[in-house]
């Protein structure tokens, strides 16, 4: 039993982390839109790692999943809002609609996309997310390049109170809800059969294919983990927080990007590697939109050429080889 | 009355669709020179550039800028846009490339990835995020099916001139040569003796120099809408271009550059003659599910091996 | 039953024939070696029969299964391990934790085990190629012998049938050969395995261990006999310039 509970000690300075973060912005005043926001990048930052960090693939058109779940939960909102008898319920069903068009997505993807290797899978995968975007705009579906606005609708279905309450505290706290979930089934697929087996996949995939491997089984449950949870993200932060959707705003690759950014400079493939990289990342862009508006992406670029080249393992990838061997190993993960 | 009202109406659509085929062959000779330097890069140091359309951007910013402040014609700017365009392919190869020759694929996928942001935003630093454009006046040619401006001439038959070119320096110089064998067989060129490193370097500065130079072509051919956030669509349809000719071969590149040009314009045609939908954007898409079912069927191209 | 069958198998890359419509039969627990000089198409015959390759012609039956096209992944529960020429370790992961994989997915469907039990009967294997010391150490650091030796344990603990070993004893020294013979005749013995056995040139490995010998020649099967009478075969000498004949006492 003992055993048991052990493997799941590197969650503990993660979750001590989240409990930190939410508590400062709830008690500081101020402070909770900022908190909010590195909630927003360890959640994404997480999820993201579940597929690229123990695989080793890279989805480019990570963000297609972000902006999926937003497009859920703005379908939800915008179409059903006269129903007032669903009340609360209305969210759930943004949110189930937002894992459904992921998980759609997802499952065509994994289809065609996990057939592919390296170059060619990131390549599908950008092609995805510009050809969602661009058909959505093209075949004016969903408000096509306009998109949707639903802050008045939401208004309408639940009252002006409760949805003040929702845009302005819930939608934030499900970011912490889900940045914690990523990280505990990251850690449980790490120490399950199917961390073993993204392992072999990303080591040597024929190899793992000839052990018995059914490797594009298990990258899918990878992918689709990851997927759903961006689709949450999205959901909750995006959709229900901001009010509107349209393809020019959600459809970017830009944030993949940043999540590439989160998860690199805090090491791929690690726990924890998520959380520091979304509090460096996030409290940066922040300060950085304060003194030199405009400019972030102009400074990290250059970063993540540098982290590429010179810091692969990123900052946790670092930390965990120096503690190899000692007992504070079963703490970091 | 009738008969004949529809009988006009369909040679309408004929003249309409055999008018846009044909700008949309002479675009698909620009693209597909565009496409050249992609499959190059990647015929040599097996790195997918996906900061290519970045790198046209560059070439349309040259053009833009030599044409209005300088007043220079866009052909001026060809030579310029190669030469600018080597030298930053150099200079990406020895600070970036080079160390990451032996990293995982992904590696530097991310790499070429954040240069094309780099440039973006250094663009955007310079330019401001607007979008520009400029008239190149040099009149036009009238044909029975359609006008077309004589840039969009000029700017197709800069493109075979680039095509043709290289095809003979890769076939016919030793150095072209040499870089044909790196392609074919790496280990088997180190062993004859040859120094790959500064071929992989070359290599990449001249696929980063094809691009740019597009990137001329291609303003020539659609003087607005300039802007630094303009190439990620390219990116996307140089991809599906290559990999229907082939990620490997640069000519196959360039034939099948024509064929998307020609589907590209055909399509929106027809997409345009559809009430309720935004042809432009849809026709984008098509691109997307080109290069899906491409993906699918045959991933190494319909042109290549 | 014989356990593995090959019928007619062709295997073809371009214009190029690497197997050339070879049949063979291996029953349960056979010893068999097989040989032949390089690029004689010994490879990429393990490599059809494991599925890492699809043959242009011919078939291939396990236990009566025709498995042919059958993906490599369901190969491996069926009872058919394999060892690879060029160790392929996973690099990253402990010695522990490759042989772990072996034992989680590719026994068979009723011996399936937990990532904790995986782990535990690891150790077993590990212990038996004699790296007990390495347990923890990242496969990626061993030398190229100890890795051989974990893709045994590790293609042990998938519990096959039937395993193939693709130039296993390739730079080892005399001694280290001969406990290798040894050791393939026990786990033959204790563990019921027909273990087949890919050589190019060390005679004294074969002769040692194998009951019957294959000698493949271009792709195509030459002989196919008990190990003394294929060793000396006229056609077989010819081809090793009269190697074989010397070592074979």
């Amino acid at each position: 039993m003992k055993n048991t509970i052990s493997k799941y000690y590197p969650l503990i300075p993660v979750f001590i982390a989240y409990l930190i973060m939410f508590l400062i912005g709830f008690s500081v005043p101020g402070m909770w839109q900022m908190v909010a926001l590195l909630a927003f990048y360890c959640a994404l930052g997480q999820s993201w790692n579940i597929f690229m960090g123990m695989t080793g693939y890279v989805d480019f058109g990570y963000v297609t999943f972000i902006a999926l779940g937003t497009y859920g939960m703005s379908l939800g909102i915008s179409y059903l809002y006269h129903f007032e008898w669903l009340g609360i319920g209305i969210i759930f069903i943004g949110i189930l609609l937002a894992l459904f068009l992921a998980s759609l997505s997802a499952l065509l993807e994994a289809f065609i996309a996990l057939r592919l290797r390296g170059a060619y899978f990131a390549i599908a995968c950008i092609g995805i997310n510009e050809g969602l975007r661009y058909f959505i705009e093209g075949a004016k579906l969903w408000g096509g390049s306009e998109g949707l606005i639903f802050s008045g609708a939401l208004m309408q279905a639940l009252g002006r109170e409760v949805a003040n309450q929702l845009t302005t505290f819930w939608a934030d706290f499900s970011v912490f809800i889900i940045a914690a979930l990523a990280a505990f089934l990251n850690m449980h697929y790490m120490r399950s059969k199917i961390g073993y087996a993204l392992t072999a996949v990303r080591e040597d995939e024929d190899a793992a294919k000839v052990m018995g491997i059914n490797t594009t089984k298990y990258k899918t449950i990878a992918f689709l983990t990851s997927g759903l949870l961006g689709a949450g993200v999205g959901a909750m932060a995006w959709g229900l927080k901001l009010g509107y959707v349209y393809p020019g705003d959600v459809f970017v690759i830009h944030y993949t990007v940043e999540c590439i950014v989160v998860v690199l400079l805090g090491g791929a493939g690690t726990l924890m590697g998520p959380v520091v990289g979304g509090l460096i990342y996030g409290l940066s862009k922040y300060w950085l939109a304060i003194i030199m508006p405009g400019f972030q992406l102009l400074i990290f670029a250059p970063i993540i050429i540098i982290i590429i080249v010179a810091f692969p393992e990123g900052v946790i990838g670092l930390l965990k080889s120096r503690l190899r061997g000692t007992k504070y190993k079963m703490f970091i993960e | 009355m009738v008969s004949s009202q529809l009988a006009n109406r369909e040679s309408m659509i004929f003249t309409l669709l055999a008018g846009n085929l044909a700008h949309g062959l002479l675009l698909g000779g620009v693209y597909g020179m565009a496409t050249m330097g992609l499959s190059l890069i990647f015929g040599v140091i097996n790195v997918v550039n996906v900061g290519h359309g970045q790198f046209i951007m560059v070439g349309a910013f040259i053009t833009l800028t030599m044409f209005t402040a300088l007043g220079l014609s866009p052909v001026v700017s060809i030579p310029v846009a190669l030469i600018l365009g080597m030298a930053l392919g150099f200079f990406f190869f020895y600070t970036v490339m080079r160390r990451l020759i032996r990293a995982p694929e992904l590696t530097t996928l991310l790499a070429t990835f954040a240069i094309g942001i780099l440039l973006e935003e250094i663009a955007k630093l310079i330019f401001g995020a607007d979008f520009r454009g400029y008239n190149w006046g040099v009149g036009k040619i009238t044909l029975p099916i359609t006008t077309i401006p004589m840039s969009k001439v000029y700017a197709f038959i800069g493109s075979i001139v680039i095509a043709l070119f290289l095809y003979f320096w890769l076939s016919k110089t030793r150095l072209g040569t040499t870089i044909r064998a790196v392609i074919e067989d790496n280990e088997g060129a180190k062993v004859c003796g040859v120094n790959v490193g500064w071929i992989y370097a070359l290599s990449f500065a001249i696929g980063i120099g094809l691009t740019v130079m597009s990137g001329v072509l291609l303003t020539m051919f659609i003087p607005v809408g300039i802007n630094p956030y303009m190439g990620g669509v390219y990116t996307l349809k140089a991809f599906v271009i290559a990999v229907l000719g082939g990620l490997t071969s640069p000519y196959g590149a360039f034939f099948a550059g024509l064929i998307f040009g020609l589907i590209e314009n055909g399509a929106y045609t027809l997409f345009a003659l559809i009430p309720g939908v935004a042809p432009f954007p849809l026709t984008i898409s098509l691109a997307f599910w080109m290069l899906f079912f491409l993906l699918l069927v045959k991933p190494t191209g319909i042109l290549g091996k | 039953m014989s356990l593995l069958t090959l019928m007619n198998v062709t295997k073809r890359f371009g214009g190029l024939v690497a197997v050339d419509k070879v049949s063979l039969e291996i029953d349960e627990g056979e010893l068999i070696g097989i040989v032949g000089p390089n690029g004689s198409g010994k490879t990429t015959l393990f490599n059809v029969i494991s599925g890492v390759f699809y043959p242009e012609e011919g078939t291939i039956t396990f236990e009566g299964r025709d498995i042919t096209h059958l993906p490599p992944y369901k190969r491996a529960p069926l009872g058919l391990g394999r060892t690879f020429q060029i160790s392929r370790p996973f690099s990253s992961a402990s010695v522990r934790e490759n042989v772990a994989i072996g034992a989680m997915f590719g026994a068979v469907a009723e011996q399936k085990t937990s990532v904790d039990d995986s782990l535990g009967m690891a150790d077993r294997y590990i212990d038996m190629v004699g790296l007990g010391a390495y347990r923890d150490k990242a496969a990626g650091a061993l030398t190229p012998v100890e890795k051989k030796l974990m893709e045994i344990a590790r293609a042990l603990a998938m519990r096959p049938k039937l395993l193939l070993m693709d130039e296993a004893m390739a730079g080892m020294n005399p001694k280290d050969i001969d406990d290798m013979v040894n050791f393939i005749r026990k786990i033959r013995d204790e563990e019921k395995i027909a273990i087949v056995s890919m050589v190019e040139h060390i005679m004294r490995a074969v002769a040692g261990f194998a009951e019957r010998v294959i000698v493949m020649h271009q792709g195509a099967k030459l002989v196919d006999g008990k190990t003394e009478e294929a060793l000396t075969d006229p056609r077989v000498v010819e081809i090793y310039l009269g190697q074989p004949s010397d070592q074979v006492k």
